[in-house]
């Protein structure tokens, strides 16, 4: 028998301090997104109500901020999830050879940058002007583009640097879902005549799902508190070409000092993110129950 | 057999060149801090600098060399309190039984979803409060329960395929459960606790958010610093790079120290 005591020195300590640090800031969060805090107007703050979120939902630029975080979103992990799953072939079919590990850990090093070096590394590179990208696209006799400068490439830009950072994760993870697939399998289709598209289909797609499904979770919530590249390469510009909901909160609260109004966007990137987690997860339970 | 051989050198050489396409953009800031000024505008580019110019480093180490202090200071610290804290609160939820373990682990995991932005003005406001704004100290508080959910989380999941049967054959032997923690379960997951640890130091290395409204000048952290690097009239681009790459330095090392276990620290050990 364990002692109650005992229980509680180990647990207790970690427990309180989350405790403190993770449901006071939920609370006070909570109570400011009903309150018309503005730290640069002197009249006291009031009880509003949902006010503040009823103004977010007809806010334009809030709802730009929603339809970009959901392209930013979708674009971004369908076209990891793709390439991803091709490179993730590639490395399986030479798992064998020996240097692979190294190329493999060389291949996934840009998950593990900094993301605010994400930001200033392509803010570089794909500048209109001195920038190494329009250099090459130049050479090769392409236009030239003006990335996230320009309205209409700004987001797609921004996807395009997301999904450069972040494939080797869904490639590293889908790789260890094809390790796991026992090697007999693929000999009983070949046997059949399978072609590799029906094994793709048949065999790989099931295997992977629960993995596909864990890390696009992982990326959707990275997604939804996607903040330092933004601000780093476009504060959320041209105009609101790449405005999504953590800079808008960021805007409202430190650049307006707005805060009643930022901690109702900030609650709702919560809830969204509470949502869809909770969702999955009880998704991935009922798969393991069968 | 041999056009197996030949489709998979193939699928080597693609695989590297896919490696090195990846790695162009960190490739290409490694050389612009080697760069001058001058050479930084020149059109053609220079492709290989000269490797002997090291003024760009200098200049970033002379000029900010506190905050990059405070960065290291508070990673360091931060990780360090977040394992004092995780491992034993891992170890009893793993081990003790009691009414509302489960819900209890899924609270715990249920803060690992706070959006940074979410909790960036209530900690802002209660650092303020207690005296803690801009100070090491705070900063060290605050990181330590940002990554206190994946830590705990993390460490059971390491915990739970320890063998059982040792543990018991060490109540056996008389030693109390702290004794069992620290003589029996942290040398068993060792490996697996250093993957931990290097992801709670990089997640302190890497954040901006918090460290953007909580610091000021005193403990202002490095990524801070690097986004003074954009958005001024005169970018000073070879000054970015060369900080940028200081700034990669432990995340490259320990990615290869924890290769193996990556993906089981990027999913919170949901993938293996």
């Amino acid at each position: 028998m364990v002692s109650r005591t005992t229980k509680l020195l180990f647990i207790g300590p970690g427990v309180a301090y989350l405790a403190i640090i993770g449901l006071f800031p939920f609370f006070y969060s909570l109570y400011m997104s009903t309150t018309s805090l503005n730290l640069t107007r002197p009249r006291r703050s009031q009880f509003i109500g949902i006010d503040n979120y009823v103004q977010l939902v007809t806010d334009p630029l809030f709802q730009k901020a929603i339809l970009n975080t959901a392209i930013l979103a979708a674009g971004s992990i369908t076209l990891e999830i793709v390439i991803g799953f091709v490179i993730a072939k590639i490395f399986y079919e030479i798992a064998h050879i020996r240097t692979v590990n190294w190329l493999r850990t060389l291949f996934i090093l840009p998950m593990m940058v900094t993301p605010v070096i994400t930001g200033l590394m392509f803010t570089y590179i794909l500048n209109p002007t001195l920038g190494i990208a329009n250099v090459l696209l130049r050479m090769v006799g392409l236009p030239e583009s003006g990335w996230f400068g320009s309205a209409d490439v700004a987001l797609l830009s921004v996807i395009m640097v997301n999904v450069w950072q972040w494939t080797p994760f869904l490639m590293l993870i889908m790789l260890a879902g094809l390790m796991a697939v026992p090697r007999e399998l693929y000999e009983a289709s070949a046997l059949d005549g399978a072609h590799w598209y029906q094994q793709s289909w048949h065999i790989e797609l099931p295997a992977l799902r629960d993995v596909l499904l864990v890390g696009a979770i992982i990326r959707l919530i990275d997604n939804l508190r996607f903040f330092d590249v933004v601000y780093i390469a476009t504060r959320g510009g041209p105009g609101d070409a790449t405005e999504v909901i953590s800079m808008f909160a960021y805007r409202q609260s430190f650049q307006f000092f707005n805060m009643g109004y930022g901690s109702a966007a900030a609650v709702l990137i919560l809830f969204i993110t509470l949502f869809v987690t909770t969702l999955a997860m009880r998704y991935l339970r009922r798969i393991e129950h069968g | 057999m041999a056009s197996a051989r030949r489709t998979r050198f193939l699928l080597y050489i693609a695989a590297l060149v896919l490696t090195l396409v990846n790695l162009a953009p960190i490739v290409w800031i490694a050389l612009t801090a080697f760069k001058t000024r001058v050479q930084i505008y020149q059109i053609p580019p220079i492709w290989i600098p000269d490797f002997t110019y090291l003024d760009n480093f200098a200049a970033v180490i002379q000029g900010y060399w506190p905050f990059l202090l405070n960065s290291v200071v508070i990673t360091l610290c931060s990780t360090a309190l977040c394992l004092l804290i995780a491992i034993p609160c891992a170890f009893g939820l793993t081990l003790f039984t009691f009414k509302g373990r489960e819900d209890l682990k899924m609270w715990v995991l249920s803060n690992r979803m706070m959006p940074p932005i979410a909790a960036a003005v209530p900690l802002y406001l209660a650092m303020r409060g207690v005296g803690l704004l801009d100070t090491w100290t705070g900063m060290i508080l605050i990181y330590t329960g940002f990554n206190l959910p994946f830590a705990i989380w993390m460490a059971m999941s390491f915990f739970r395929s320890a063998p059982v049967e040792v543990l018991e054959a060490a109540r056996i032997d008389g030693c109390n459960w702290l004794q069992v923690l620290v003589k029996v379960m942290v040398p068993m997951a060792a490996g697996g606790l250093m993957t931990v640890a290097v992801f709670v130091f990089l997640f302190a290395w890497n954040e901006l958010l918090i460290a953007l409204f909580l610091t000021n000048r005193n403990a202002r952290t490095f990524p801070v610093i690097l986004t003074s690097f954009s958005g001024q009239a005169q970018t000073v681009w070879e000054q970015m790079a060369a900080a940028s790459i200081i700034q990669l330095v432990p995340p490259v090392i320990l990615t290869f120290f924890v290769q193996r276990h990556i993906v089981a620290g990027m999913t919170m050990g949901a993938v293996k």
